[in-house]
C-alpha cells in the first residue's frame, strides 16, 4: 500500500512538471532531432556535392574527368568485383538460409553460433584468416599441400567478400523463410508434391524477391568495401580502395568527392530496385499467427538439396577454421619454423594498448545508448506524430545506409573542418559518424516494434488524463523494450566494428581498436592482429551478453 | 464403411487434445465436425489429412489404412482455414498445381483447370494472382484446387469463416450442390450450428477431444445425448416441423 502511495505521489509530481514544460519540451525534443538529422546526415552529403565541382578556378566538371579518365579500370573493377560476388555470396546465403531453417536442435545452435560470431567481427578477419590459410606461406597451401602460389589478385577479393557477406544475408532470408504461409507448404503436400516440388515450386519461388535483394545489397557492399581490396588486392584496385588512397595518399579532397558521386549512382539505382523487390517480397510472405518453421529434409530434396548442403557445408567448414585460425594465432608464437603456445602478445597488447581498449569501449557504449534513444524517440514522431516533412525526413535517415561508409566519412571531414564547427579530430565527430551511420538501421528496429503498440493504448494513455510526455514516457518507450535490446546490440557491435565511415575522422593520436587491427594486418603483424580481432569480438560478445542477461532478469521482476 | 477413424489419440505436451475418437460415415455424404474452440477439431482434421501421426489409433479409408502414409500419398485434399493459396501463382497455376503430380500434359491439365474454375464460376479470372481476387474468390479457388484432383475425400477447416454473413449462405449453397454433383465425400470443420444443422448428412459433435454424438442432424435434434449437446446447439430456440423445414426462435426483448 505505501509503495503504491509513493508512486502515485511521484507520478503526480512528475505530471506537473511536464504540464508547466510538457509542450514545449515536446516541441524541444522535434527540433533537436530534426536539427541534428540536418545538421550530420544532409549536410555533409551536400557538401559532398559540392566539393566535387569546385576547383581551384570555380565550378567545373575537372573532377569528374579525371577521374573517368585516370580511374577506368578502377571502375570496370568495382562493377566486376560486385557483380560475381553478389552471385557467389547471394548462391551461398540461400543454401545457408535452406540449411539453417531446415536444421534442429544442436546443429542449428553450432550454426547460429557460427553466424553470431560473423556478425560481431571486425571487417578484417577474413582477409586475415585468408593471408594465413591460404597465402604465401599459408598454412594450408603452403604447409600442409605444400603448393606456393600469388594469392593477391582478384579473385581472392572476390572469394573473400562472398564469404564476408554471407551471414548477414543468410539471416535475413532465413527470415524471409519463416514468413512463408505455413499452410500453402502444407496444401502442396496434400495436392501430392513432395520435398524436391516443396523446394522448388514453392519456396524458392517465394524467395525469389528476397534473393533479389541479397543480390543488390551484396553489390553495393562489395562495391563501397575498401578493405578487402586494400589487403589483399595486390595491384588489382578498385574505386573504394583508390578513394582510400587518395585520401591517405594524396590527399586530394575534390577528386576522393567526385569518386564517392560516381560510386554513389550504381548505388542508388541498386537502392531504387531494393525499394520496389522488398515490397514484392512482403505481398508474397506476409504469414500470420502462430508459425512453423519450413519443414524441409534438404537430403530427400534431389540435386538442388545436394548442393545446397554441399555449399553450406563448405561455408561453415571454412568459417570455422578461419575462426580457429585467428583464435589460435594471437596465442602462437614461430621459433624456427614451428609453433608453440605464448602469452607475448597479449603482454605486449595490455602494456601498450589498454588506453585504446577503453576508448574504443566507451565510445561505442555512448553511442549505443545515445543512439538507441535517439531512435525510438525518432521512429515515435515520424510514425505516429505529424511531423512536418516526415518522408524527407524518414528518407535522409535512410541515406548513410545507401551512401558507403568512406562516402559518408569524406563528407564529415569536408563539412566541419572550418569554423564556426571545426570538429575534425575530436571524438564528437567520430562519434556522431557512428550514430548517423548506424541510425537507418535502429529506426527500422523501432519503428517495427512500435507497429506492435496499438494506437488505443496511446489513446487510453491520453484519454486517463496524461499528456504527451506521459505517453511517451509510460507508454512508448517502455513498450519498445524489446526493440531497446536489439538496438543496443546492432549499435554496440557496429561501433567496435565498423571502420569505413570514420577511418579519416580519427586522429592518429587516439586511435581505435578496429584500426589499430588494420594498421597491424597492413603492416604484416598478423599474430598482433589476430589477438586485436579476437579481443574486439569477446569485447563486444561480453557487453551484449551483459545487456541481454540485465533485460531479461529485468523482465522477469516485472512479471512477478 | 467408407471413412473410419477409430480410438485415434493426440497429445501435445502431455495434455489430451483428442482422446479415444472413433467415427465412420459413408461414402458420398457430407459430415460435419462441431465443437467450441479449441476442442480438436482441427487437430482431428490433421490427423486425417496426413500432417499430425495420431499417438494411437487407425484411419481406413475404403479399405486402405492411411494412418502411416505421408500426406502427399494420401487420396485426400484439403481446403485450409487459411485457404494456403499459392501467392507467386496465378489462378489456373494454383488449380492445376496437384496434376502435376499425376500424370497429366500441360496442356489436358489446363483444360480441366479452366473446367472447375469455370464450376466455382472464376473463369474469366484464370489468369489473375491471388492477391487480385476477394476473400470469397479465394475461398472458391481453393475448393476447386482441392476438388480437381478428384480425391476420395475432401477436408475443409471452417472454410468460411473469413467471409460476410451473406456471402456464407450463397456459399453454403454452393458447396452443397458442387458436393452432390460431384458424389463427393466431404468432413467439413465448424463452429456455426447453423451452418452445420443446414449442410451436413451428419453431425459430429466434440467437446475437449471427445467425441459426444454423431448422427444425423434430425436425430441429434430429437434425441440429443446430454445437456451439453442440447446447449451446444441451441436446441430450445430450434423447431423441426413435421414436414421437414427448421425454424428458428429469436426472441427479442422489448
Ligand atoms: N502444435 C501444437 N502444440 C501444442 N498444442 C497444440 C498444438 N496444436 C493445437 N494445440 C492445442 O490443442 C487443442 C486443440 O486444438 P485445435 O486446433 O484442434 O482446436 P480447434 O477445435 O480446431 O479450435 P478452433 O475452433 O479454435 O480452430 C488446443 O487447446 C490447442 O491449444
Ligand atoms: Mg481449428
Amino acid at each position: 500500500m505505501k509503495s503504491n502511495l509513493n508512486r502515485i505521489e511521484k507520478g503526480a509530481s512528475g505530471d506537473a512538471l511536464f504540464r508547466i514544460f510538457g509542450n514545449a519540451a515536446d516541441k524541444l525534443i522535434i527540433a533537436v532531432l530534426l536539427g541534428s538529422i540536418c545538421l550530420f546526415v544532409l549536410y555533409p552529403i551536400i557538401c559532398i556535392f559540392w566539393q566535387s565541382f569546385v576547383g581551384e578556378t570555380g565550378l567545373t566538371l575537372g573532377a569528374y574527368t579525371d577521374v573517368l579518365k585516370g580511374y577506368r579500370t578502377s571502375l570496370w573493377n568495382s562493377l566486376f568485383t560486385g557483380v560475381l560476388t553478389a552471385f557467389f555470396c547471394t548462391v551461398l546465403s540461400v543454401a545457408a538460409a535452406l540449411v539453417i531453417s531446415s536444421s534442429r536442435g544442436w546443429v542449428k545452435l553450432l550454426l547460429m553460433g557460427v553466424i553470431l560470431i560473423t556478425m560481431v567481427s571486425p571487417p578484417f578477419v577474413s582477409s586475415l584468416a585468408y593471408i594465413q590459410l591460404y597465402g604465401r606461406r599459408g598454412w594450408i597451401t603452403y604447409r600442409l599441400l605444400n603448393i606456393s602460389w600469388d594469392p593477391y589478385n582478384c579473385w581472392g577479393v572476390i572469394w573473400m567478400q562472398s564469404i564476408s557477406f554471407v551471414p548477414l544475408n543468410a539471416l535475413f532470408l532465413s527470415g524471409i523463410l519463416t514468413k512463408i504461409d505455413a499452410a500453402s507448404i502444407q496444401a502442396a503436400r496434400d495436392l501430392g508434391a513432395g520435398p524436391k516440388h516443396i523446394l522448388l515450386d514453392v519456396v524458392l519461388p517465394l524467395m525469389r524477391p528476397g534473393i533479389l535483394v541479397t543480390l543488390l545489397l551484396t553489390f553495393v557492399r562489395s562495391i563501397a568495401d575498401f578493405g578487402t581490396p586494400t589487403i589483399i588486392g595486390g595491384r588489382f584496385n578498385t574505386l573504394a580502395s583508390d578513394i582510400y588512397m587518395q585520401l591517405v595518399g594524396y590527399s586530394n579532397p575534390a577528386k576522393a568527392a567526385a569518386m564517392n558521386v560516381i560510386l554513389l549512382v550504381p548505388t542508388l539505382l541498386a537502392f531504387w530496385a531494393y525499394r520496389v523487390m522488398l515490397q514484392k517480397s512482403d505481398k508474397l510472405t506476409s504469414g500470420k499467427g502462430k508459425q512453423d518453421t519450413v519443414n524441409l529434409k534438404l537430403l530427400r530434396c534431389g540435386i538442388v538439396g545436394w548442393i545446397a548442403l554441399i555449399l553450406s557445408m563448405l561455408f561453415f567448414v571454412m568459417m570455422v577454421l578461419q575462426y580457429v585460425c585467428i583464435f589460435s594465432l594471437g596465442f602462437m608464437k614461430v621459433t624456427k619454423g614451428s609453433y608453440s603456445f605464448s602469452l607475448q602478445y597479449l603482454q605486449q597488447l595490455l602494456k601498450y594498448d589498454t588506453a585504446t581498449i577503453w576508448r574504443s569501449v566507451i565510445y561505442a557504449l555512448i553511442v549505443s545508448f545515445v543512439g538507441t534513444f535517439f531512435s525510438m524517440l525518432f521512429a515515435y514522431y515520424t510514425e505516429r506524430r505529424n511531423v512536418p516533412g516526415r518522408r524527407f525526413f524518414d528518407f535522409l535517415v535512410m541515406m548513410p545506409y545507401m551512401i558507403p561508409g568512406t562516402c559518408f566519412g569524406i563528407g564529415y571531414i569536408l563539412a566541419f573542418n572550418k569554423e564556426p564547427m571545426k570538429l575534425t579530430g575530436t571524438a564528437l565527430i567520430v562519434m556522431a559518424c557512428m550514430l548517423f551511420k548506424q541510425l537507418p538501421t535502429t529506426t527500422k528496429l523501432c519503428s517495427a516494434a512500435l507497429t506492435q503498440v496499438p494506437r488505443t493504448l496511446e489513446w487510453s494513455a491520453r484519454d486517463l488524463g496524461g499528456g504527451r510526455m506521459a505517453v511517451l514516457r509510460d507508454v512508448i518507450l517502455p513498450s519498445m523494450r524489446p526493440a531497446f535490446l536489439s538496438c543496443f546490440a546492432h549499435n554496440f557491435s557496429s561501433s567496435m566494428t565498423t571502420a569505413g565511415a570514420i577511418i579519416f575522422l580519427i586522429n592518429p593520436g587516439k586511435k581505435l581498436l578496429v584500426f589499430q587491427l588494420f594498421d597491424k594486418v597492413y603492416l604484416g603483424e598478423y599474430p598482433m592482429a589476430s589477438l586485436l580481432a579476437t579481443l574486439i569480438i569477446v569485447i563486444v560478445l561480453a557487453v551484449e551478453g551483459l545487456v541481454w542477461l540485465i533485460s531479461w532478469k529485468e523482465g522477469k521482476r516485472r512479471v512477478s | 464403411m467408407y471413412l473410419e477413424l477409430s480410438h485415434l489419440k493426440k497429445q501435445f505436451d502431455g495434455k489430451d487434445v483428442v482422446c479415444d475418437l472413433s467415427l465412420t460415415m459413408e461414402k458420398g455424404k457430407l459430415l460435419c465436425i462441431l465443437g467450441s474452440s479449441g476442442c480438436g477439431k482441427t487437430t482431428t482434421l490433421n490427423m486425417i489429412g496426413g500432417f499430425l501421426t495420431p499417438d494411437s489409433g487407425k484411419i481406413l479409408l475404403d479399405g486402405q489404412d492411411l494412418t502411416r502414409l505421408p500426406p502427399e500419398q494420401r487420396p485426400v485434399s484439403t481446403v485450409f482455414q487459411s485457404y494456403g493459396l499459392f501467392p507467386h501463382m496465378t489462378l489456373l497455376e494454383n488449380v492445376i498445381y496437384g496434376l502435376k503430380f499425376r500424370g497429366f500434359s500441360k496442356a489436358d491439365a489446363r483444360k480441366k483447370g479452366r473446367e472447375y474454375l469455370d464450376m466455382v464460376g472464376l473463369a474469366d479470372r484464370a489468369g489473375a494472382f491471388i492477391h487480385e481476387i476477394s476473400g470469397g474468390q479465394q475461398q472458391r479457388v481453393a475448393l476447386a484446387r482441392a476438388l480437381i484432383v478428384e480425391p476420395k475425400l475432401c477436408l475443409l477447416d471452417e472454410p468460411f469463416c473469413n467471409l460476410d454473413a451473406a456471402l456464407r449462405v450463397k456459399m453454403r449453397e454452393e458447396l452443397k450442390k458442387l458436393q452432390r454433383d460431384l458424389d463427393m465425400t466431404m468432413v467439413f470443420v465448424t463452429h456455426d450450428q447453423e451452418e452445420a444443422m443446414i449442410l451436413s448428412d451428419s453431425m459430429a459433435i466434440m467437446e475437449q477431444g471427445h467425441l459426444l454424438q454423431n448422427d444425423t442432424p434430425e436425430r441429434i435434434y430429437r434425441n440429443p445425448a446430454n445437456d451439453f449437446v442440447k446447449r451446444f446447439l441451441n436446441l430450445d430456440d430450434l423447431i423441426w416441423t413435421q414436414d421437414g423445414k427448421l425454424m428458428k426462435i429469436i426472441s427479442h426483448q422489448m
